[in-house]
């Protein structure tokens, strides 16, 4: 038990410390915000259409609303936006698990990307420990897929339909898992990474060895 | 007066159907496939195949068509890649069987033979059931057992795919321009004791029920996208849901009064208090929101739904105009049949027909062609009419003493009887037969000793 404190503790250290760093900041912003638009799209809850309109849609009782499911890990939209070039079905639950896969993806982006590309700023051997950063990376990126995919469990048919394969009991039965397995995925790397970075020493020499590569200081 | 038709037609080679059938085990091979597939139609951006140009689309349609599929594909592709990486697609679904095609010749893909259905209702729940049933039971050619062991359940969750229950309408010469449906947009249009009601396919692909009151009367309005049906229940003061389950690819509903499970093709209960009891059917006419307009301009038509709030405009399985995506006449199943027929094409269109002594499916295409359609012989006890009628584009069936004698006056778009008399297609004197349109793969599943008529 002390062990998973001590991993979560230096977990959350570490995401600290990346987010302290503008460059690392940025990337975790810029891959989380497009996961999110992106996570939104496949899950038809945004569309880009060139002749949509303009306004919006509440329904009638949206908190009863937004609280029914309508898919394994699916809920009620509880408005309709129009922008002129596309349309967004406001779903808060959906939306806010879109939000909190999006920060997983980040996070683990910019902390491995950091452990990667500037090992000793983030006191790393740049040997053994960055190969290892690299592959928990890897296995970062690959994590993100099947929480990307849970956002079309709502719609077996319609998966099937684009690969023009039949549904089957095992398909319907697999798909609920889909965003489970994601967020469970995309914890364990990021933790997994979090543990190849040694905080204090990042913090120790991070600004000579920063300041020596040329890169960006603390914030 | 159009010649019987009752040969079978032409067994057509469907080979796209067959060679693209690999379902059951996935592995890492079929995972690295896929994503590889991926990748590659990615890289190339539009590719014809030989099954795409069987769609006939032209090439700016069929890059739309790439484009909206490329979306669904790449996600489904790496969900089938994690799936098969994980082992999880086995044989253990209940639909597993990787060495058989779905339209191999004979049918039985689902592993359910035919058979008269035994069961009959318990007449004291029916009696006391609020729900309206039908005096007679309707014909269901397998065993209600059979039936509910090929349901496939919880596809999405109940009432996940949610009924309009407090409709609103406008005017159909109300609805604002760029709000209206474009003129060949499909509508379900149902006239009741005089009031006309027009259901614009886009939103029903959304709910698949509205509970509504047409002339009076409560009416269940109810559609089903994979099988492209279209059918009205009498539903007294019951509202009927999405249960979330499917038989045959079609949408079973449930009773909200007693929870009774009805298939809304078969229109009789698989389970509950009511099984083996039938619904009371309405017609509903299939047609387009030009010409339902032009028949029934002071008519009104459904707009939107006020408990729940969908992108009518984003229909999930492709378009019906034109047809394209799940829609496509040549395009694949989902879910296997129960029976299955590949003397036609998956998708396409049949006026069908379930009378005493054997049922029946009328090409669309031919019913257009021939005007009126005799129907005799072929170890049937009665003669049935089929006629066009050019109004609605849709078609009628009469059961009739003689099917000799009729003919049809395109000009006029009338029906000439045996007597000289003219007659409005939709209301010939004789015996009308409740009719649907159906996609040829779910009518041939549900009702595999189907005459088929072109």
């Amino acid at each position: 038990m002390s062990e998973f404190r001590s991993r979560a503790a230096a977990t959350v250290a570490a995401c600290r410390f990346a987010l302290a760093r503008r460059d690392a900041r940025t990337l975790a912003a810029v891959v989380g915000i497009g996961y999110l638009l992106a996570y939104l799209w496949v899950t038809d809850l945004l569309t880009i259409r060139a002749d949509a309109g303009t306004g919006w849609l509440l329904v009638d009782e949206p908190l009863a609303r937004a609280l029914e499911r309508r898919g394994p890990i699916s809920f009620e939209p509880v408005a309709l936006l129009e922008f002129g070039y596309g349309t967004f079905l406001l779903s808060p639950i959906d939306a806010a698990i879109g939000v909190a896969l999006s920060a997983l993806v980040g996070l683990n982006l910019a902390l491995a990307t950091l452990a990667v590309v500037r090992p000793a700023a983030c006191g790393i051997d740049a040997g053994r420990g960055g190969d290892d950063a690299g592959r928990g990376a890897a296995t970062g990126v690959a994590a993100a897929v099947p929480a990307l995919l849970s956002g079309t469990v709502c719609c077996a048919p319609a998966i099937a339909l684009a690969l023009g394969v039949q549904v089957s009991g095992a398909l319907l039965a697999t798909l609920p898992w889909l965003l489970p397995v994601g967020v469970v995925l995309l914890v364990g790397t990021l933790s997994y990474v979090a543990g190849k970075i040694d905080v204090d020493a990042g913090n120790e020499d991070g600004n000579t060895t920063a300041g020596a590569m040329g890169l960006e200081g603390h914030r | 007066m159009q010649p019987l038709e009752v040969a079978v037609a032409p067994v057509t080679t469907l080979s796209s159907y067959e060679s693209r059938r690999s379902h059951g085990s996935f592995g890492l091979s079929t995972a690295i496939v896929s994503l590889t597939a991926v990748a590659i139609r990615s890289a190339r951006g539009c590719v014809f195949s030989a099954h795409d140009r069987d769609t006939a689309l032209s090439p700016a349609s069929y890059c739309l068509y790439m484009t909206r599929r490329s979306r669904r594909s790449v996600l489904a592709s790496g969900t089938l890649a994690a799936i098969g990486l994980t082992g999880c697609l086995g044989d253990s679904g209940p639909n597993a069987d990787s060495s058989s095609s779905s339209y191999d010749e004979g049918g039985g893909a689902n592993g359910v033979t035919p058979e008269e259905m035994a069961a009959t209702p318990d007449e004291s729940a029916v009696e006391t059931s609020p729900v309206p049933t039908a005096k007679s039971q309707l014909p269901v050619e397998y065993a209600l057992e059979s039936l509910r062991e090929a349901t496939v359940e919880n596809v999405v969750p109940r009432d996940g795919i949610p009924s309009v229950d407090e409709p609103i309408f406008e005017p159909v010469a109300d609805v604002g321009e760029g709000a209206e449906p474009r003129p060949d947009d499909p509508v379900f249009g149902v006239v009741r004791n005089g009031e006309a009601k027009a259901y614009p396919r886009s939103i029903l692909v959304h709910h698949e029920i509205v509970n509504d009151e047409i002339g009076g009367e409560p009416i269940a309005v109810t559609y089903c996208p994979l099988t492209g049906t279209a059918m009205g229940f009498e539903r007294g003061d019951v509202e009927f849901g999405v249960s979330g389950h499917l038989l045959n690819s079609n949408l079973v509903m449930y009773d909200r009064a007693e929870e009774s499970y009805w298939p809304q093709m078969l229109a009789t209960a698989i389970e509950g208090p009511l099984e083996a009891a039938s619904l009371r059917e309405v017609p509903v006419y299939w047609t387009t929101w030009e010409t339902w307009v032009e028949a029934h301009p002071d008519s009104v038509v459904v707009v939107r739904d006020r408990d729940y709030v969908r992108d009518y405009e984003n229909d999930p399985y492709r378009s019906y105009n034109p047809p394209s995506g799940y829609y496509a006449e040549d395009s694949d199943v989902l879910f296997e049949p129960l029976t299955a027929d590949d003397r036609h094409p998956p998708k396409q269109p049949f006026r069908c027909s379930r009378p005493d002594d054997r049922p029946l499916a009328i090409s669309l295409e031919g019913l257009r062609e021939h005007g009126v359609y005799g129907i005799s012989g072929d170890d049937r006890e009665d003669d049935y009419l089929a006629a066009y009628d050019a109004t609605l584009d849709v078609g009628h069936l009469y059961r009739v003493d003689d099917a000799s004698g009729y003919e049809f006056d395109a000009d006029a778009s009338a029906v000439t009887g045996p007597d000289g008399e003219r007659h409005d297609p939709a209301d010939l004197p004789l015996e009308s037969l409740s009719a649907y349109d159906a996609m040829w793969f779910a009518w041939a599943g549900f009702y595999p000793s189907t005459s088929v008529h072109e």
